[in-house]
């Protein structure tokens, strides 16, 4: 990203100006100002600068506006966004597309007792779609993380629609922030708070222990066996993923104009007929959100199997750890983790691909 | 028209929101097949007693019937009523069509026969072809057409309009306000609409109710509502009015005596006075075209006032005239038509204003 002609005059003007230049005493606007230059002599900051002093450099912008294309395109609106993006895009290129794209690389090279082969190959992906017990994983990824979604969304709609539909319009942006109350606690500490729910001497099982239906001679003998199933690791992402599932629908609810509803009505349907008919479809982009927001992430999920599962029960991202550290086959477990992403991506896109009617529209 | 049944029956509604007193009694009859119109400033009540026929409103006491029938505990979707909303509510995920025929799904009818039931629906309202486009992409007028469609094609017996013009611009809102009218004449259906514009009213309706803090304070044609508004408040509302102060100094054998200021002493007939008593200080009230300013050389059909023009105001068919008569402090507003050969008369003009006390109303 390069910066545009106006953060460089400003550049040269703080190079101009030392310290001492400046006024000893300064007006409380002149005092930040020189803040300003300083922090961001110590640490570049060429995007805050250039929309800092936009304002003061228009005449000449209006001027270069003339000038040849490629200043043309420096001061055009692109670059503008460009720029105001580009710490952000920065980071999450050297974070997230970098590693990908190792990731990418190293699935497609050869693995060496201790080291990597710089060749390329299509010998993993081979050896991984070839594998049952890949398939197997990756089978229960799916089952699990679509369990999770369904029953996700399943509760979230209706705490999204009694959110939207009955709480008091002053009272809503208290309810919202009840429901985020969740996040105060580790995600963590929540799954370890599943474990001692769930647990051999848990809260149900002693609970159930306490009103006489655990026992000998009693309704059930043997304490509930709740962990390390696959229901116990749906439970347990639900409940991490609720929020995330309600605001989204609840969003879309909100949006919707309320004479609707009541023009619904005025054309002969019930309630429930109304609600199927105009309130559900207008709610299904929130609806295909929340879907893709619960789904994405609890198929690569590593703590809640690991945890609440025992490791008896792993899903994909514990095959991909297992493969890239204990196993220290890099390119094993990069063949993995892509071959997941694609699955994931393909499934998403399918997804979004048949709610496509309820997709499009005025925004 | 008078001899026509009653078909919606406002018999004593009240309606609370909490403490307040948003419908004060209603009492009225809207006839089968008219045009009737409920008028009044913002918060009057009109929308909620419009409200309260569709079934999205219930109220406190008193009842509502439709054609014969007490609305009470029957829900919007089961009454023989549909509304054509302010904002259109136009489905935004649907088709024109599957808009139009949205209330057809529990129609006995085939497929094919519905969709030329809505074909027709869009033809009547001037969206011949316009089926298949998606309804978002439609302006406001379109809207408006759709949501007329939609609602006529369930064959309603009242139908309901919330000030369904008020978002339209001036030239679509009057070429709407004809097309209103035919359709209504067209199909012979009881149109209720609810309107804040006095001339919308009067230009579409075959009769007004005019209400104020949710009361009806005056039910009648327009003509009537024009002419002989009876008290100060509608005459106020409706169109420009006059007032000057007047003292009633005889009444007998069906006439008033009067005499106000600036027109001197003269008679008018009973009926010319306002039922509802306004207490206080009586006074006369005109029209504005029902003043004449006097050239030179015309003579007056009945009676004349002299007066100094104060103020002029140029609309190019016509222009106001505001005309201080002898003797009063409060000038009065004349309009004059711009026939062919009239000048304009200039501020401070001296003039001859012709009236006659017919003209007149009462206020007292």
């Amino acid at each position: 990203m390069r910066r545009s002609t106006a953060s460089w005059g400003f550049w040269k003007t703080l190079r101009a100006t030392s310290r001492s230049e400046l006024p000893k005493k300064a007006p409380r606007a002149e005092k930040w100002r020189r803040a300003m230059h300083l922090a961001s002599f110590q640490f570049p900051l060429p995007v805050l600068s250039s929309a800092m002093l936009r304002k003061r450099a228009a005449p000449q912008e209006t001027r270069m506006a003339q000038g040849s294309p490629l200043s043309r395109l420096k001061h055009s609106e692109a670059a503008n966004g460009l720029a105001l993006i580009s710490p952000t895009a920065l980071y999450a290129i050297l974070l997230l597309a970098a590693p990908l794209l190792t990731i990418l690389a190293y699935s497609f090279f050869k693995d060496g007792y201790l080291t990597v082969i710089h060749e390329v190959t299509f010998e993993n992906y081979k050896a991984v779609w070839t594998d049952p017990i890949f398939r197997a994983i990756l089978l229960r990824s799916l089952i699990v993380s679509g369990l999770v979604t369904l029953v996700t969304v399943a509760l979230a709609f209706p705490i999204a629609y009694f959110l939207s539909f009955h709480v008091r319009p002053d009272r809503k942006s208290l309810w919202l922030f009840l429901i985020t109350i969740p996040f105060w606690t580790s995600y963590l500490i929540r799954v370890f708070l599943w474990k001692v729910i769930l647990g051999y001497n848990g809260v149900i099982n002693s609970g159930l222990k306490s009103i006489g239906l655990i026992g000998e001679g009693q309704l059930i003998e043997d304490p509930l066996q709740m962990l390390n199933t696959v229901g116990a690791i749906a439970a347990t992402l639900a409940h991490a993923y609720a929020p995330f599932a309600i605001l989204p629908i609840f969003v879309a609810l909100e949006k919707i104009d309320r004479s609707l509803l009541e023009a619904g009505q005025d054309l002969g349907e019930s309630r429930v007929m109304t609600f199927l008919r105009v309130t559900l479809p207008l709610a299904m982009p929130g609806v295909v959100a929340a879907v893709l927001i619960v789904f994405i992430p609890t198929i690569g999920d590593y703590v809640t199997p690991e945890l609440i599962g025992g490791g008896k029960l792993p899903m994909v991202a514990n095959m991909i750890q297992a493969q890239l550290l204990p196993l220290d086959n890099k390119p094993m477990g990069s063949a993995i983790a892509v071959s997941a992403m694609a699955v994931v991506a393909l499934i998403s896109l399918a997804f979004v691909f048949a709610n496509r009617r309820y997709l499009r529209g005025p925004k | 028209m008078n001899t026509r049944a009653p078909m919606i029956e406002f018999q004593d509604v009240h309606k609370y929101y909490g403490e307040y007193h948003a419908l004060r009694g209603i009492t009225a009859t809207i006839r089968a097949g008219e045009f009737f119109s409920l008028l009044g400033p913002s918060g009057c009540g009109k929308t909620t007693l419009l409200r309260t026929i569709a079934g999205f409103e219930g109220i406190s006491s008193g009842a509502v019937l439709i054609d014969g029938k007490s609305m009470e505990n029957v829900p919007a979707n089961k009454r023989p009523t549909n509304m054509v909303f302010q904002s259109y509510a136009i489905f935004p995920h649907l088709t024109v069509a599957q808009n139009v025929g949205f209330g057809l799904r529990r129609d006995a009818r085939s497929k094919a026969e519905k969709d030329k039931l809505v074909e027709e629906a869009l033809e009547m309202v001037g969206l011949k072809g316009y089926g298949p486009r998606a309804a978002h992409a439609m302006s406001g007028g379109q809207r408006q057409r759709v949501a007329l469609a939609r609602a006529l094609i369930l064959k309603p017996k009242v139908l309901l309009l919330d000030e369904p013009l008020s978002a339209l611009d001036k030239k679509i809102r009057e070429q709407m306000q004809v097309e209103l009218i035919k359709l209504q004449r067209e199909v012979g259906i009881t149109f209720v609409l609810v309107t804040h514009d006095q001339e919308e009213a009067l230009v579409m309706s075959d009769r007004i109710a005019v209400m104020f803090e949710g009361e009806i304070a005056q039910l009648a044609d327009p003509e009537t509502l024009y002419r002989r508004p009876n008290s100060r408040r509608v005459a106020d509302f409706i169109g420009v009015m006059n007032f000057l102060p007047a003292s009633v100094t005889g009444e007998a054998n069906g006439h008033i005596q009067v005499e106000a200021a600036g027109l001197g002493a003269f008679e008018i007939e009973a009926a010319q006075a306002s039922a509802a008593p306004a207490g206080g200080q009586a006074s006369i009230g005109f029209r504005p075209e029902t003043l004449t300013i006097l050239y030179e050389g015309q003579t007056p059909l009945d009676r004349e006032t002299p007066g100094t023009i104060e103020e002029v105001v140029y609309y190019g068919d016509m222009t106001y005239y505001d005309v201080k008569l002898d003797g009063v402090d409060v000038p009065v507003r004349i309009s004059m038509r711009n026939v062919f050969g009239r000048p304009v008369l200039d501020i401070g003009t001296r003039t001859r204003v012709a009236w006659s006390p017919g003209a007149l109303v009462l206020f007292r």
